[in-house]
């Protein structure tokens, strides 16, 4: 048991962090597990689960998920290693790239598109845990820096 | 501006029940077949529906369909465009551009409103809701 920081992560558990609508958060986060953010977030973040966006939220941050559903406002580029969801409420403005896309009626992006099975296949399926058993802080307060480890080890 | 030219590769479209200038709701339609294809350039008051192998430049004032099977590399211009084939080239939508499951898309696109369907495929950039430079039709 060398990490015991977080109470709710173990190391095969994802968690879920959800920020209300009040909330605010500008800087980075990495986190294992899913995403739902209501408020106001600017940065970075990045989780290995799913990110969603509900309708009351506005996004100023680079956006990485495995399954992304966007029906606020995203201002950012977006990463999906398995699939982009825009709901018709939302909207994104920014680079994307995801293996699929769906977008429905009344949605709005502008930005770059990178689709298709070479976009999956260059990116990450599912981080191993096996491979950084040590790393998987939900937010790495200690080290201060970027931690996009699982991503680039799995190049 | 006008130069038309369409090559048929099968039988010459029949005016019948899906060829060319089939009156539907009030404006014209022309649907190129499976075994049809055209090259060229087209300036239409009316919906094309391609089913076929289509190359050039087309400007409709209906919609633009490309079915499913279909090979289209072209810059595309229509009201409504509907994509369930393989399209290659600049597109713009006046109105709305579908994406169907089966669809593969390159190139980049202006575009008022934008739908696609999972499973679809599309790499280039998008713009949406400005429409200065080409809604001269």
């Amino acid at each position: 048991m060398p990490h015991q920081g977080v109470k709710e992560v173990t190391e095969n558990e994802t968690s879920m962090v959800m920020l209300g609508p009040k909330d605010r958060l500008i800087g980075e986060l990495h986190i294992e597990g899913n995403l739902r953010v209501g408020g106001t977030l600017e940065g970075q973040i990045e989780a290995t689960g799913d990110v969603e966006v509900t309708e009351a939220a506005t996004v100023k941050a680079s956006v990485t998920g495995r399954e992304v559903s966007v029906n606020g406002q995203v201002n950012g580029p977006v990463l999906a290693s398995k699939k982009l969801v825009i709901g018709r409420s939302g909207s994104v403005i920014g680079d994307v790239k995801v293996p699929r896309l769906v977008m429905q009626d009344g949605a709005s992006l502008s930005g770059n598109v990178q689709m298709g099975p070479q976009v999956a296949a260059e990116m990450a399926p599912a981080p191993a845990p096996a491979e950084a058993p040590m790393e998987a802080a939900v937010v790495a307060s200690t080290d201060g820096q970027t931690e996009d480890r699982p991503k680039a080890k799995r190049r | 501006m006008d130069t038309q030219h369409a090559v048929a590769d099968t039988a010459p479209i029949e005016a019948g029940e899906d060829g060319v200038e089939s009156r539907r709701d009030g404006s014209n339609k022309i649907t190129l077949g499976p075994g049809d294809s055209i090259e060229g350039k087209l300036n239409y008051n009316g919906h094309v529906s391609v089913q076929g192998r289509a190359e050039g430049e087309f400007r409709v004032s209906g919609n633009f369909d490309v079915a499913s099977g279909a090979t289209v590399k072209a810059l595309i211009e229509g009201a409504n465009v509907s994509i369930k084939g393989e399209v290659e080239g600049v597109l713009t939508a006046r109105d709305k551009l579908t994406l169907g499951k089966s669809a593969k898309l390159h190139g980049d696109v202006t575009v008022k409103r934008l739908q696609i369907e999972d499973g679809a495929s599309f790499n280039g950039h998008v713009q949406m809701g400005s429409f200065e430079q080409s809604s001269g039709s």
